[in-house]
């Protein structure tokens, strides 16, 4: 025990909240993607695929999402300003405002409290709390960071102050509200306004939610985990401010093809190319530094994390600006492999590199080794085959759905009806829920191996209590 | 009492390639920036002309 022990509680409270979270979102998740090929499994009104569609987008970018996040910045700050939190007890309140606020926000959407725009589900009184944790959050962060021990500043603080920023001015605007009833709201902007800044929003929420805080925690658990130092500062940072800069323009691409002016969605899908440079400094960042050594893919059980991580972060990257581009959106727009292309990112990207990072934390909080490198290894193959499973077969029916939407007769008629092109994606959403039950046992390992290690942990302390009396 | 032990950061970085960026990076990036001006004339209406409603009509009279 030593004076950091409060915060690392707060870490860990946030772990713990961000893995009770993502049970339950990927549970939902599984009972979604069964719900796509069998409409029995929808439940009554409450339980049916548009309510529980909502609660599992949102219950893991939030709860899962920003929860590990939440905690993981935490402890990065404590790491990098080189003192524990100014603001502890702010800290703790805020985890605690966090869980009441995510039981609240999940209610409200089984309810069907709604407002309609996408990844912005929430109404308007959840917005306001939700607004009132992020400041908590950048208050206590920004505070730490002001008073340092710590002169320089690590490539990671650089992408929380980022996150913390960009959320703050997306969330607000994109929530900009008419409250009718208590219930129900009117967004600001009307028509066309009102889709651009929605995924102006929509798809930086991607940006500074699934890219810039897991790449904070990226570049400070690799070298820390591998032992290896990284390639180039240099190129982190310059990744870093064009990635930044980019990425707020390149919200139009959602919109290709749609009644939004010409010009707006060239200038989206122009930024939105340029992108892949930056993301790929990271890439090249992060195999760079493994190159060093690649025999650490052998020896150190977390390398393989990071490297996969990082992978699926390229790939990522390279696919979604080519999705942008007007005759790629023209085959892929509103099919399945935009499911495919999601949760690539997040199953492959997000939950990997989250996943290492709390191998990291939770093992360190307790001065202890991780409970079961097997299990780790198991944890890592099994969400591997389920993700690489959920986003091919995604994208294949994409692509088939894509195409038999285009085809057309002779004399210029549609060939196919909607629904035989529905009807075309059954097996390939059946085979979508196999790839998803591997990929929660999965995850459902790292918890396992998450809460031995805490139990180890006790065990040691409470031994080497007994032993300084 | 456990003391912290703390990270040293001049450890976290590389020293020998501080003052270099990867070439073929740095042409992946000046590349994209050239592609984007061209893209940005060839498809905004108020400079080429083209249009999203003049290339449906295109696709349609084939």
């Amino acid at each position: 025990m030593n004076e950091y022990s409060y915060d690392y509680r707060t870490v860990q409270g946030f772990i713990l909240s961000a893995i009770f979270w993502g049970v339950i979102g990927l549970v939902i998740g599984l009972l979604i993607s069964v719900q796509m090929w069998n409409a029995d499994f929808n439940f009554g009104e409450y339980f049916s695929y548009g309510r529980l569609r909502t609660i599992h987008t949102n219950v893991l970018a939030y709860g899962l999402g920003i929860g590990a996040e939440f905690g993981v910045f935490y402890y990065l700050t404590i790491r990098l300003t080189k003192r524990n939190l100014v603001l502890g007890k702010l800290a703790r309140f805020h985890l605690w405002l966090f869980n009441v606020g995510m039981v609240l926000a999940t209610f409200t959407l089984f309810i069907g409290m709604n407002q309609s725009l996408e990844y912005a589900e929430f109404e308007w009184p959840i917005d306001i709390a939700i607004v009132i944790l992020w400041v908590i959050f950048t208050i206590v962060i920004l505070t730490n960071i002001f008073k340092r021990k710590e002169e320089h500043m690590y490539v990671s603080l650089w992408y929380i102050i980022a996150t913390l920023i960009a959320v703050a001015i997306l969330y607000i605007v994109n929530n900009l509200h008419i409250p009718a009833t208590l219930t129900k709201s009117y967004h600001l902007f009307a028509g066309t306004n009102s889709a651009n800044v929605e995924w102006w929003y929509g798809h930086n929420a991607v940006g500074f939610l699934f890219t810039t805080p897991i790449l904070a925690m990226f570049y400070y658990f690799l070298p820390k985990a591998t032992g290896l130092p990284l390639y180039s500062h240099r190129l982190s940072i310059i990744s870093f401010w064009s990635l930044i800069f980019a990425y707020l323009w390149t919200g139009a691409h959602h919109l290709v093809y749609t009644p939004l002016p010409d010009w707006i969605q060239t200038l989206g899908i122009v930024f939105t190319l340029f992108l892949i440079a930056p993301s790929w400094g990271s890439v090249i960042n992060g195999y760079f530094t493994v190159d060093a050594d690649w025999g650490k893919m052998r020896t150190n059980y977390l390398t393989k994390f990071f490297v996969l991580g990082i992978t699926f972060y390229g790939l990522q990257t390279i696919q979604g600006p080519s999705q942008g581009i007007r005759v790629i959106s023209s085959l892929i727009h509103y099919t399945d492999w935009v499911p495919g292309h999601v949760h690539m990112g997040t199953m492959g990207w997000v939950t990997m590199i989250i996943c290492a990072s709390v191998y990291v934390i939770i093992p360190h909080i307790y001065n202890t080794k991780i409970f079961s490198e097997k299990v780790a290894n198991i944890h890592f193959w099994l969400v591997l085959v389920g993700q690489l499973m959920f986003s091919i077969t995604m994208w294949v029916t994409g692509i088939q759905q894509g195409a038999m939407w285009k085809m057309t007769n002779a004399d210029g008629s549609l060939k196919y009806t909607f629904m035989e092109t529905l009807v075309g994606n059954y097996p390939y959403w059946q085979m979508r829920t196999v790839a998803g039950v591997i990929f929660v046992v999965g995850m459902l390992f790292f918890v396992y191996n998450v809460f031995m290690t805490i139990r180890q942990g006790q065990a040691k302390a409470s031994l080497a209590d007994v032993k300084a009396a | 009492m456990q003391k912290e032990e703390f990270d040293n950061f001049e450890s976290f970085s590389r020293k020998d390639t501080e003052h270099k960026l990867p070439l073929g990076w740095l042409v992946l990036f000046f590349g994209l920036i050239l592609w984007g001006a061209y893209y940005f004339v060839m498809y905004t209406p108020s400079i080429s002309g083209w249009t999203q409603e003049k290339a449906y009509q295109e696709s349609i009279e084939k």
